[in-house]
């Protein structure tokens, strides 16, 4: 018992080192000046402002069309149901570089649904729809994936009870099945910004401009070198693990009175 | 008055059930698991929909109406109540669902009726097996229904506690006027409520009729096990006068 104990904990705190480390070795080569100028930088946090806005937007719009895709999946019987699944999940598995070229073969100029945005203003190379579609992409299968959590965990009896009481589908919806679901969507609300803040392939080929905080760091890194991106790395996980901490606070909250 | 001719498929199993449910009664549908009694409270609850339904309350046909406006509630074996609303948001559910303005004094007569008042306040998840079906009922009973249909509404409870609400389910057709369908492997359960009695066996309904008439007439290898077993549990009742 007692190697296994030892081996397991060994590999715990392993895990936790490799986690931890990179963050925390990041901040001992920091000085004063460095960080100061960091924060004076405009371009930094126009580019951090850039990014969350992009993954909220597009965890948005993650959320509106996977709730009900999810809800289909877990309570429509679909026969062969964990296809539809695998297909939900086809983002995860492609290259992030491929998803962007994929992305702006059908969303160009002259692509047809480029051409079907651009009457209402929507124009998706190198701009902030661009950033979101290619955000959106890749970040999906996390709301639908924590959506279907959501609703397996949420037994169908009592929306079956629900409207034997009187309640119509949407009230049931609005009143049952939401509230219970609600932190699960959270969960997956937040790894979807997660994911999208965090991209960077696809967005380099489809979305250049305006610059997220992964395409200011990569090009300061490649044209300044290490030394000159580390207190911007340091601040992007700092703003990164402070905005889904006070996330997760809420969605704990949301969860416990759930 | 409920009469119902049901058709359906579950997996394999065929389900062809003709029944009648008389006003104000306790009718209760005794039957192995897999023999199709909770989806035949299903199907005529309205939430699943069978390949031919023929529902008629009170003489009006409702099998094309939705379940909220079928005037009959289905109590789920488990899950029965709403994890996130406490007592009072549950009992009052069915109102809310229907924009209806609360009755007070009918909530408060049907919470002291089952005995709830004290828990009003209360979480769920803080109430006991017992409790949380005596509050299932109430708001079960707070949407009105001419029927009320609960599957298995005992199984999770321990003797004590079934003994108790037995007592409670007793009540509900004379004192609120509604009709009750009981779904149950359990013949000790039929024995204490049952005044009408269906025996389903694999989709068909081979006894229907007074409780009285079962003993004596119970049809096929499962009637005469249940009445087998009637019969050992009335002699040993004998035994205790």
């Amino acid at each position: 018992m007692r190697p296994f104990l030892t081996l397991t904990l060994f590999l715990a705190t392993l895990a936790f080192f490799l986690v931890l480390y990179p963050l925390v070795a990041i901040f001992l080569d920091l000085t004063g000046e460095k960080i100061w100028l960091t924060l004076k930088d405009v371009e930094v946090w126009q580019s951090l402002r850039v990014s969350f806005a992009a993954a909220t937007c597009a965890a948005l719009l993650g959320a509106v069309l996977g709730v009900p895709v999810s809800y289909l999946l877990a309570r429509g019987h679909l026969p062969r149901r964990e296809i539809f699944e695998s297909l939900l999940n086809i983002p995860i598995v492609i290259p992030h570089v491929a998803v962007g070229i994929l992305l702006l073969n059908v969303l160009n100029h002259n692509a047809f649904l480029g051409r079907l945005f651009a009457p209402l203003g929507i124009h998706f190379v190198d701009t902030f729809w661009g950033l979101v579609a290619a955000m959106c992409f890749v970040s999906f299968s996390y709301v639908v994936s924590a959506a279907l959590m959501g609703f397996s965990a949420v037994s169908e009896d009592l929306e079956l009870a629900a409207r034997t009481l009187g309640a119509s589908p949407w009230y049931v919806f609005r009143k049952v099945t939401g509230p219970l679901i609600f932190p699960y969507l959270m969960r997956g609300f937040i790894l979807a910004v997660a994911r999208g803040v965090s991209e960077m392939g696809a967005i380099l080929i489809l979305a250049y401009y305006p610059k997220t905080a992964s395409i200011l760091l990569y090009e300061r890194f490649e044209n300044y070198g290490l030394s000159q991106v580390e207190a911007i790395t340091a601040l992007i996980v700092c703003v990164s693990l402070f905005l889904f901490a006070i996330l997760t606070y809420f969605t704990r909250r949301a969860g416990e009175h759930a | 008055m409920l009469e119902a001719r049901l058709k359906d498929r579950v997996g394999t199993l065929e389900l062809e059930v003709s029944l009648k449910l008389p006003a104000r009664s306790y009718t209760v549908m005794l039957g192995p698991s897999g023999a199709g009694k909770s989806h035949t409270l299903k199907l005529l609850a309205g939430l699943r929909r069978p390949r031919l339904a023929e529902i008629k309350l009170e003489g009006r046909e409702i099998s094309h109406l939705p379940p909220e406006q079928r005037s009959i509630v289905y109590l789920p074996q488990k899950n029965t109540l709403f994890p996130h609303l406490d007592v009072k948001g549950n009992v009052l559910f069915p109102f809310r669902a229907r924009r209806l303005e609360t009755p007070q004094d009918f909530v408060e007569e049907v919470a002291e009726t089952l005995h709830i008042s004290h828990l009003w306040e209360r979480g769920v998840k803080h109430l006991s097996g017992g409790e949380a079906q005596r509050v299932a009922l109430a708001r079960a009973i707070c949407a009105r229904p001419k029927v009320l249909l609960l599957d298995e509404p005992l199984s999770s409870l321990d003797f004590h506690l079934k003994c108790e609400l037995v007592e409670f389910l007793k009540l509900l057709p004379s004192r609120f006027g509604l009709s009750v369908l009981h779904v149950t492997h359990d013949p000790w359960e039929a024995s204490f409520l049952a005044e009408n009695l269906l025996l389903l066996e694999e989709g068909k309904i081979i006894f229907e009729g007074p409780f009285a008439a079962f003993l004596k007439d119970a049809p096929g290898v499962l009637g005469r096990r249940f009445r087998s077993f009637f019969r050992r549990f009335f002699a040993q009742e004998e035994a205790f006068r």
